[in-house]
């Protein structure tokens, strides 16, 4: 598992994926790590095979009574089926997740965790001195999808929007975006089902201030980047198996 | 990924005991229906299936007894299935920590994982603990149920004698007795099944898991 630091200032981003080891029929990728002083929240931290990997590749930050908030911005195996473990793994944390999803998330073991329902329209994340904006972005792709947003380190985790699959070496940065379209055009148009939902998330997003565009899979976007993603985005039709 | 062998087995351990009581609940049913079939047939025949009348009462609460016993068991067997989960859940989550530890290659914090891996083991050997005891509560119950079925047995037989004495109505009654013979022997023979499949978790499949704990 590689880790990368994305952000430093009162609190550190570190950013997690490449695994090397996963096995091959797995898609890679991108967990996200928000450390505070004394609390750190795991972002989409990862589908059950990557959970040992990425335990340990926690450990290199944080030791496990810090990890005091996970959030799934929806409810794919890719995202959250490593919860049952993560479960027995940390002695009192939240689960921050769509309310829509419970019943379903519970699935995969949720017995001493708690879960802290998230409502239709969003809500805040707070770690102490750090607070994260719960950002909706409902059937992009899931009907009950969330992003976060952290205006200090103006990143927003974008979950599956964005997203691009690729191989394993790739670079953490999107450098052509010309050239990066490609990799993400059928996956858009394929999993994300609604013009209207996507219109609706764009306007949302364009009132906040990114400096770094996180998916949950591929590379990240940066600076001029975003808007390129979000203008290319808005122009796309989506949807296309009806 | 499954942690060990065992777990694999007790599971279709565990399910197969739950399609044999439904089974079992099924053929109950049907005994209870033979017994409301044989008690009209009786009342048609009046005298002449006098003797009768008396043992399709017994049919039918020898029915209800085993529904009843069937519908505990199901509860038991229910905890079993759902301990053995839980049980299955801690033994991955105790190897997956314990990869972490061996990938994690000296991390700073690599030691705070040491409490909830202890934790982990307390649980797991916590359920082991409980398993054979629950084992052996299931077992006895489903000794308890082989004693309707084998005095329905007995009461089959008695029926023969006392529908070759109801004229017309002999072929009818003893059509009775006979379906009642069958499906004791039905329950009979699944919840062997249950038991043998239940010892087998038992003594083979489970013990092994405690290795870890050696
Ligand atoms: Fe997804
Ligand atoms: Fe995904």
């Amino acid at each position: 598992m590689k880790m990368h630091k994305i952000y430093q200032g009162g609190h550190e981003w570190i950013m997690f994926g490449r695994d090397l080891h996963k096995p091959e029929k797995i898609v890679d990728t991108n967990q996200y790590l928000v450390r505070s002083a004394d609390r750190c929240l795991l972002i989409d931290p990862g589908g059950i095979e990557l959970f040992a990997p990425m335990l340990a590749a926690v450990l290199h930050h944080a030791p496990v009574h810090e990890i005091t908030d996970l959030f799934a911005s929806h409810q794919d195996p890719d995202i959250i089926s490593s919860l049952g473990l993560w479960d027995q793994a940390l002695p009192h944390a939240k689960l921050h997740a769509a309310g829509l999803w419970e019943g379903f998330l519970r699935h995969f073991g949720c017995e001493t965790i708690e879960y802290v329902s998230i409502p239709d329209n969003g809500g805040v994340i707070s770690l102490g001195s750090v607070e994260l904006q719960i950002i909706p972005a409902h059937y992009l792709h899931a009907s009950a999808n969330f992003n976060l947003y952290d205006p200090e380190a103006k990143i927003l985790f974008s979950g599956d929007i964005g997203a691009a699959l690729e191989t394993p070496n790739t670079p953490i940065f999107v450098d052509n975006f010309a050239a990066h379209v490609e990799k993400m055009r059928y996956f858009h148009q394929r999993w994300m089902p609604s013009n209207q939902a996507k219109r609706a998330w764009i306007e949302r997003v364009r009132c906040l201030d990114i400096n770094i565009l996180a998916p949950q899979h591929g590379r990240m976007f940066k600076g001029d980047d975003v808007k390129r993603f979000l203008d290319w985005f808005e122009a796309l039709q989506v949807g296309i198996a009806v | 990924m499954m942690h060990q062998g065992h777990s694999k087995s007790q599971f279709v351990a565990v399910a197969s005991i739950a399609a044999e009581l439904s089974a079992v609940m099924n053929v109950a049913k049907d005994i209870s229906l033979a017994a409301a079939n044989a008690k009209a047939i009786a009342f048609r025949a009046g005298e002449k299936a006098k003797g009768f009348q008396p043992i399709t009462d017994f049919i039918n609460e020898l029915a209800k007894d085993t529904i009843q016993l069937v519908v505990i068991i199901n509860q038991k067997a229910l905890q079993l299935y759902q301990l053995t989960i839980r049980e299955h859940r801690l033994a991955e989550a105790c190897e997956q920590f314990e990869n972490a530890v061996a990938l994690c290659d000296a991390a700073t914090y690599a030691d705070s994982l040491t409490q909830s891996l202890v934790l982990v083991r307390q649980r797991r050997s916590e359920c082991q603990r409980q398993f054979p005891h629950l084992v052996a509560e299931l077992l006895a119950l489903l000794s308890d149920v082989m004693h309707p079925a084998r005095a329905a047995r007995v009461i089959a037989a008695n029926s023969r004698i006392e529908a070759s004495q109801a004229g017309e109505y002999m072929q009818s009654l003893q059509a009775v007795a006979e379906s009642v013979d069958n499906a004791a022997q039905i329950i009979h023979d699944k919840v062997q099944q249950c038991r043998s499949a239940l010892s087998q978790i038992h003594t083979d499949a489970y013990f092994p898991s405690t290795k870890t704990f050696s």
